[in-house]
């Protein structure tokens, strides 16, 4: 046990902030519809402020801070330890989720007359983010869990805010069924942990892990497979495309940004617990990864729903974030501890930096949503003329996740590739086959990135309008709306320019994951430093360049499109989305399956013709359809036993008692 | 110092005669006289001063895209190694920030295109957008495995394949090349992937990208492309010219190289037509299979006996 608490009034503060979220949305339901969201926003900002307030020190080399609660007798004292992960992560999910709750003003406008459980709604919000907090901050395995449970069944309330449409509420409980057969997993996990550690807390695990490797790698493939599924994993992502399309965009870009996170924060808290993975479980993590990193993108680049695309893009990204973690494994596993901690450090900063550029990717795609009452991307278009700054924004948010220069998406791209470079050097042939893989995996992950993001920027915003949804808006979103992505792409801009100090900052997770003390790498923070002066000189050059262009511009003259001589070009004759997909996905026919729907012309002056092309996962088709399908049938055998009629279920209960009184007499 | 400011202006003014090296040696083959070598350059400046004519359905997208692929790629000659010297930016992994910033530019391309409404454009992104996905991974798989047999992670390791791999040197060189070479062809979209000569518009790749492009948005576009094969093609050097001459031989080796590369360009695109649509994916595909080439060559170096 911590015989030694420390900074107790500081650690108040942060319960003060958490107590915050949990009562703000309580409170804001008392107000009227108008100031309802700006009351909670309110609280939120000052949970935020409090919760943030006494851990950011931490990141900057302070001493973590402990505090222990005696609630319970059974379970032990609940220890509450904020280190350099906890910081982490309490830091992105108090920016985050205060950025979602602001742009919530705006987007829940519409809909606060139009539906009825708004106030649950207020209240469920604060409370997935207080569950969060608490996640990433208690050590006690059985109030851990608990928290955990708050935060799925919160979010699931969440997701079936348009409770009455039937697509939301199968998606609602697809999700709910994944997350608590994920929890089981997490359960085996810290069963084992306890068996064999005599305790529920994370430092009595970390004691008995650090002596037992065997049992400590079979907990970390089972809280591999527990958090994996939270953290949208392949093949455990099925959840995901469906429940971030049917949540509000507020909530999806929550649970995109931050709440998949935890699970990527339970798998490295895990291995904080030991740090030293046997080679077989880093390359399957490393491997796993990068199979996840594909498969999103490639499904992301099918997909012409905008938020289902994204949410695949969230795989893909939590494939990064893994490819990253699996490197630092490597290192670890093979006695490397600076290429670890620049994995490591390559996987963290990711996971900021996809909570940025995701939830502002999910946020402008909400002010789209709410303008154009679509998702689907093939009726849009030419939104850039009415909608210039959730244009501009969606921009910056796709250059970003496509991890190019200079925006924050590369840093951690660039980190992570340097780490795969420089564990080439340990000498082994398994090594160095599944990095250069690996590296050419990333490689080809950026290029379909940039393939499907120019796809749905250019589909959205530019070209001309596809349909009457596209030429709805007559003005941008509000300005509620627009300030936390505005917000969110500065930042994006930020950590992109000044890569250094982020560096910085990310060093000290990583650290405490490998279990070290900090052993700063020259070359890389001098890499970062080198970045950063590229970065700036290249954005000052392409501005001043624009800024020359612009002055003195010779004479233009507007013409309409050239149509190799046709001069009647319409709306309808422009590229779509999925011809602009097509020739990529011709070479890969293989890996998904395409449903067509197809009516053709007939007779001479056909009247009606339809066209439509949907692609279905390849796992939700052939795994998990056929396994619900083989779950009804199994079931089905047992319908006999519900008769409906009491006497019988009285005659059940019976038998039971009889077979436990015999079953006892046996075993006793 | 002196060396890179040279490097500097070869960067500004060897695209121009490379291109018109190759429109000469088409013009050779072709049994016509041609145009002088500078003409390309000449087309720049005259392009520099023409008014604009641009579509009424594009957006600002359009018109900063220009600038934005020019300044994107002269900010990645920094990082890769000129005429006798190491990369002025000379760092580790510089390689993936030169490919992305490459990509930064194609990003911006790829709207541009698709910003114009027009149908060809948006064929020729997706075309473009589609052999970037194959021409990228086999990039990084060949650059990762020769640092790798080098255990040195900036571009300079492409002048030590012949001391580090020994016996497989030569191969590892050949194979090296054969794939910069077929990037060049398809970055620098060169027959037969693209033909930059046609006005077929159904038919290309990049330049019906930059159909609606025209003055000095459409001069610098070249010029950027121009600039790319240069790029490409200075990774060549690398491996081919020799370390250790002195400066001046091997500036001269340098030009005389690019000199070669463009006639070797002019002499296919006079050769060989252009490969039918559906068949240039499998030549692309060559260059991953080089790229693999390459890497199982370092491994049966390293691990081999």
């Amino acid at each position: 046990m911590y015989s030694r608490i420390f900074g107790m009034e500081v650690m108040n503060n942060f319960f003060i902030g958490i107590l915050f979220f949990i009562l703000s949305g309580f409170i804001a339901s008392l107000f009227n519809k108008k100031s309802k969201i700006t009351v909670l926003s309110i609280l939120c900002f000052a949970g935020s402020l409090f919760c943030i307030s006494p851990v950011l020190n931490i990141l900057f080399g302070g001493e973590n801070l402990v505090a222990q609660y005696n609630f319970n007798p059974v379970f032990g004292p609940i220890n509450f330890v904020i280190d350099p992960l906890s910081a982490f992560f309490i830091v992105v999910i108090c920016i985050m989720s205060l950025m979602g709750v602001i742009y919530s003003k705006g987007y829940l406008k519409p809909y606060l007359d139009k539906v009825k459980n708004i106030n649950s709604h207020l209240i469920f919000l604060p409370l997935l983010i207080a569950s969060m907090l608490l996640v990433v901050s208690c050590q006690n395995a059985f109030a851990f869990l608990i928290f955990w449970e708050i935060m799925s069944l919160s979010s699931f309330f969440l997701v079936i805010f348009e409770s009455d449409k039937k697509d939301v509420l199968k998606a609602g409980i697809k999700y709910l069924v994944f997350m608590h057969i994920s929890v089981i997993f997490i359960i085996i996990a810290f069963a084992l942990c306890t068996i064999n550690a005599g305790g529920y807390d994370f430092s009595l695990f970390s004691q008995s892990l650090k002596e037992n490797s065997h049992l400590a790698n079979l907990v970390f493939a089972f809280a591999f497979i527990g958090f994996g599924t939270k953290a949208g994993f392949v093949p455990f992502h099925n959840w995901l495309p469906d429940a971030h399309p049917a949540a509000p965009s507020h909530v999806s870009a929550i649970m995109s940004g931050v709440m998949i996170k935890t699970g990527i924060y339970g798998i490295l808290r895990v291995l904080s617990f030991y740090a030293t993975p046997s080679k077989a479980l880093a390359f399957a993590v490393l491997i796993i990864s990068v199979i996840s990193a594909l498969y999103g993108v490639l499904y992301a680049i099918t997909q012409h729903d905008l938020k289902r695309l994204l949410a695949y893009h969230s795989i893909e990204n939590i494939g990064i974030i893994g490819i990253g973690t699996g490197v630092g494994m490597l290192g670890l596993a093979y006695g490397q501890i600076q290429i670890a901690l620049i994995g490591f450090a390559g996987a963290i900063l990711h996971i900021l930096n996809h909570s940025i550029f995701k939830e502002l990717l999910f946020l402008s795609a909400g002010s789209v949503y709410i303008k154009t009452h679509t998702r689907d991307i093939e009726i849009l278009g030419g939104l850039i003329k009415s909608m210039p700054f959730s244009a501009v924004l969606f921009l910056i948010g796709s250059v970003a996740i496509c991890g190019l220069p200079p925006f924050n998406g590369f840093i951690s791209e660039f980190l992570i590739y340097f780490s795969m470079l420089k564990c080439l050097a340990v000498k082994d042939f398994f090594v160095l086959i599944a990095l250069l893989f690996s590296i050419a995996g990333l490689a080809l992950v950026g290029t379909m990135a940039v393939l499907c993001f120019t796809k749905a920027f250019s589909i959205i915003f530019l070209g001309m309008p596809r349909s009457d949804n596209a030429t709805a808006p007559k003005s941008d979103s509000e300005k509620s709306m627009l300030f936390p992505m505005g917000f969110l792409a500065i930042l994006t801009l930020l950590i992109g320019i000044f890569p250094q100090y982020v560096f910085d900052v990310v060093l000290k997770p990583a650290c405490f994951i490998a279990n070290t003390q900090a052993i700063p790498y020259d070359s890389c923070a001098n890499l970062m430093q080198t970045i950063s002066l590229c970065a700036f000189g290249f954005i000052a050059f392409t501005l001043v360049l624009l800024l020359v262009k612009f002055k003195f511009s010779n004479k233009v003259e507007m013409h309409q499109t050239w149509g190799c001589g046709y001069d009647r070009a319409n709306n309808r004759m422009q590229y779509s989305a999925s011809s602009y997909a097509s020739p990529f996905l011709s070479m890969l026919r293989p890996l998904f399956k395409k449903i067509f729907d197809i009516e053709k012309p007939k007779q001479l002056f056909p009247k009606s013709a339809h066209f439509s092309l949907h692609i279905d996962d390849i796992e939700e088709a052939y795994v998990i359809n056929p396994l619900v399908k083989f779950d009804e049938w199994f079931l089905s055998k047992f319908e006999a036993i519900q008769s409906g009629n009491i006497q019988s279920y009285i005659k059940y209960g019976l038998i039971f008692l009889v077979l436990i009184i015999i079953g006892s007499l046996f075993i006793g | 110092m002196a060396i890179k400011i040279l490097n500097i202006l070869i960067v500004l003014f060897v695209p121009f005669l490379m291109l018109g090296v190759i429109k000469k040696t088409k013009a050779f083959w072709g049994g016509r006289y041609g145009a002088s070598v500078f003409q390309p350059l000449y087309d720049f400046i005259k392009l520099m001063k023409k008014d604009f004519v641009i579509s009424t359905t594009t957006s600002k997208v359009f018109r900063i895209t220009p600038v934005i692929v020019i300044a994107s790629v002269l900010f990645a000659a920094l990082f890769v190694p000129l005429a006798s010297s190491s990369a002025i930016v000379n760092i580790e992994a510089g390689f993936v920030v030169f490919a992305y910033i490459l990509s930064f530019s194609k990003f911006f391309s790829l709207i541009s295109a698709m910003d114009t409404g027009s149908s060809f454009e948006g064929m020729g992104a997706s075309r473009e957008a589609c052999f970037t996905t194959i021409v990228e991974p086999a990039f990084f798989m060949l650059l990762a495995s020769i640092m790798a047999l080098s255990g040195n992670y900036t571009f300079d390791s492409l002048g030590k394949i012949i001391e580090n791999a020994g016996g497989y040197g030569v191969l590892i060189c050949i194979f090296a090349v054969l794939v910069l070479f077929i990037m060049i062809l398809t970055e620098g979209s060169r027959v037969p992937v693209d033909d930059p000569a046609t006005h077929l518009e159904l038919t290309m790749i990049h330049e019906v990208m930059i159909l609606d492009n025209s003055a000095s948005d459409l001069a610098l576009i070249s010029w950027a492309n121009g600039i790319k094969m240069l790029l490409l093609s200075s990774l060549i050097a690398a491996i081919v010219i020799p370390q250790g001459l002195p400066t001046g031989l091997s500036v001269l080796a340098y030009l005389a190289l690019m000199f070669v590369i463009s006639v070797i360009i002019g002499t296919i695109e006079s050769a060989t037509a252009r490969i039918r649509m559906s068949h240039v994916f499998e030549f692309i595909f060559v260059m991953s299979s080089f790229a693999l080439i390459v890497l199982s060559l370092v491994v049966a170096r390293m691990f081999g006996g």
